[in-house]
C-alpha cells in the first residue's frame, strides 16, 4: 500500500505531524539518500555517516511539528538539519580527540586513495573542487565548516560584503555544474 | 526591480544550502511570495541539488531504516492514518448509513406484513372452502326443495292430509302417493322431531290392517317411504328407534283417510 503511495509534500507534513508510520516511512525512502550525501561530504568516516543520518531523521520526526512551510519547503528544512548535525558532530570535543589521535593514519588513507579521499569526490564537494581556489574556501569554510559569512569575513580578514559577493558567485557556479 | 538578475544572483542556492543571513532570507521570502517565477527557481534549484546529491553517493544500508522504524514505533499513531475524510465523503457516508437504517426498518416492516398476510390468505382460503362446502349443502337442498315443489304440485301426486290425533291437534303431517308408481312420499308441515331412541313410523291401512310404510329418519322436507299399492288411511307412531313391525296404537301421533 505504501510503496505506490505518492504525496504532496502538504499531504506528507500534513500526515507527519498526525504521526503516521507510512508518511515516515514514504519521507525516508524519498530522501534518505539525498541527505545520506550531505551528512557523507562533511563527516568522512563512514561509521559515524550512518550514526548521524539516523539522528536526522529522528530529529526530523521530532520537530516535524515545528515545521513551517511559509518560511521554506521541506527538502531545504532537512538539508540544514542535516548539514548542522553533521557540522556539530565535527566540531564536537570527542570528535576532535579522535580525529586527532589518528590523523597519521588518516593522512597516510588520504596520501593511498583510500575510501577516506573517496569522499572528496562526491556530493558537492567534487563540484567545488572545481571552484576558483578564493572560491572554493569561502564554500569550504560556509557549507561545510557552518561558518557565518560575518565570522568568514573575520576569519580571512576581507570585508562582509567581498565575502558575499564571491560566495554567490561561487553557488552561481556550482548551480550550473548542478545542471549540467 | 529585475527578477531574472536575482534569481541568477546566486542567492536562491545560498538560501538552499543554508548560508544566507536573516536579513537575506527575509529578503527571498518577500520575494518568493510576490514573484511565482521565484518560487518556481527555488523549488527547480531543491530538485536539481537532490537529484545531484542523489546521483553521487550510494544510498544508506537498509539496516538504518529498520533501526529507525524500530526506535520511532511507540510513536507512531495507533490507527493508520489515512487521509482525513473529506467533508462531502462524511456527509454521504453518514447519509448512506441513514439510508441503510431506513431500508432494514423498511424490511422488516414489510418482512412482518408479509407474514401477516400470508396468515390472512390462510385464514381466506380456509374460510372460501367452507363457504364453497356449504353452497354445495345449500345447493343440494335447494334441488331437493325444487323436486319436492315438483312432486308436490304434480297433478298425479294423491295428497292425504294427516291432523294431530285428539291432545296433538297442532300436529299436522302431509302424504304424497304418487297414483301412478304407488311411490308414498310424506312432508312434515309441523311435527316436534322424535326424542332421542325414538323414531316416527309410517303406516298404510290396507284393508282395516296396518301395513308398515317405512320409518321417517335422517329426512328433511319431502322423505321417499315405502311402496304402497292400496290404502284407505296412513298414520303415524312413535317407535323404538328403528321401527316395529306392528304400531303402537297408544303411540298414535297424526292420520289421515285417503
Amino acid at each position: 500500500m505504501e510503496a505506490v503511495q505518492q504525496y504532496s509534500e502538504t499531504e506528507l507534513v500534513y500526515l507527519l505531524k498526525q504521526r503516521s508510520e507510512s508518511a515516515f516511512s514514504y519521507l525516508y525512502d524519498n530522501y534518505a539518500q539525498s541527505l545520506n550525501a550531505v551528512i557523507l561530504n562533511i563527516v568522512p568516516d563512514h561509521d559515524l555517516v550512518q550514526d548521524v543520518l539516523q539522528e536526522v531523521f529522528v530529529k526530523i520526526w521530532k520537530q516535524i511539528e515545528s515545521y513551517d512551510a511559509q518560511k521554506g519547503r521541506l527538502f531545504t528544512w532537512m538539508l540544514n538539519i542535516a548539514r548542522n548535525a553533521a557540522i556539530d558532530l565535527v566540531r564536537s570535543k570527542g570528535y576532535r580527540k579522535q580525529q586527532q589521535s589518528s590523523e597519521l593514519t588518516d593522512r597516510a588513507a588520504e596520501s593511498a586513495g583510500t575510501s577516506q579521499v573517496a569522499t572528496d569526490h562526491i556530493g558537492l564537494r567534487k563540484l567545488v573542487y572545481q571552484l576558483k581556489e578564493e572560491q572554493r574556501v569561502l564554500v569550504e569554510l560556509s557549507y561545510f565548516q557552518g561558518y557565518t559569512q560575518d565570522e568568514i569575513a573575520q576569519l580571512l580578514q576581507i570585508p562582509l560584503s567581498t565575502v558575499k559577493t564571491r560566495l554567490r558567485s561561487a553557488l552561481t557556479q556550482l548551480r550550473s555544474s548542478i545542471k549540467a | 526591480m529585475d527578477i531574472q538578475a536575482y534569481i541568477q544572483s546566486g542567492i536562491i542556492e545560498s538560501y538552499v544550502l543554508g548560508l544566507a543571513d536573516a536579513e537575506e532570507i527575509a529578503e527571498l521570502l518577500r520575494m518568493r511570495d510576490q514573484y511565482p517565477e521565484v518560487a518556481a527557481a527555488i523549488e527547480q534549484f531543491e530538485a536539481a541539488l537532490k537529484q545531484q546529491l542523489e546521483n553521487s553517493a550510494p544510498p544508506p544500508p537498509p539496516s538504518i531504516k529498520a533501526a529507525l522504524m524500530q526506535e520511532l514505533a511507540p510513536e507512531f499513531s495507533k490507527p493508520a492514518v489515512v487521509k482525513p475524510m473529506r467533508t462531502w465523503l462524511r456527509y454521504a457516508a453518514a447519509a448512506s448509513i441513514i439510508l441503510l437504517i431506513g431500508s432494514a426498518s423498511l424490511n422488516l416492516y414489510l418482512y412482518n406484513e408479509v407474514n401477516e398476510t400470508k396468515g390472512k390468505y390462510q385464514a381466506l382460503l380456509v374460510e372460501k372452502n367452507s363457504v364453497i362446502a356449504d353452497n354445495k349443502v345449500y345447493q343440494t337442498k335447494m334441488q331437493d326443495m325444487l323436486n319436492s315443489l315438483q312432486m308436490m304440485n304434480d297433478p298425479a301426486m294423491k295428497k292425504v292430509m294427516m291432523p294431530g290425533v285428539k291432545g296433538k291437534e297442532q300436529m299436522m303431517t302431509t302424504v304424497y302417493w304418487d297414483s301412478r308408481s304407488k311411490d308414498v312420499y310424506v312432508f312434515s308441515n309441523n311435527m316436534p322431531a322424535a326424542p332421542a331412541g325414538f323414531s316416527y313410523q309410517l303406516w298404510a291401512i290396507v284393508d282395516g290392517k296396518p301395513v308398515d310404510a317405512g320409518v321417517m329418519d335422517n329426512c328433511s322436507g319431502l322423505c321417499r317411504m315405502k311402496n304402497i299399492p292400496k290404502a284407505e288411511m296412513f298414520a303415524i307412531t312413535l317407535e323404538k328407534a328403528g321401527g316395529s313391525p306392528v304400531p303402537t296404537l297408544t303411540q298414535l301421533q297424526v292420520a289421515g283417510k285417503v
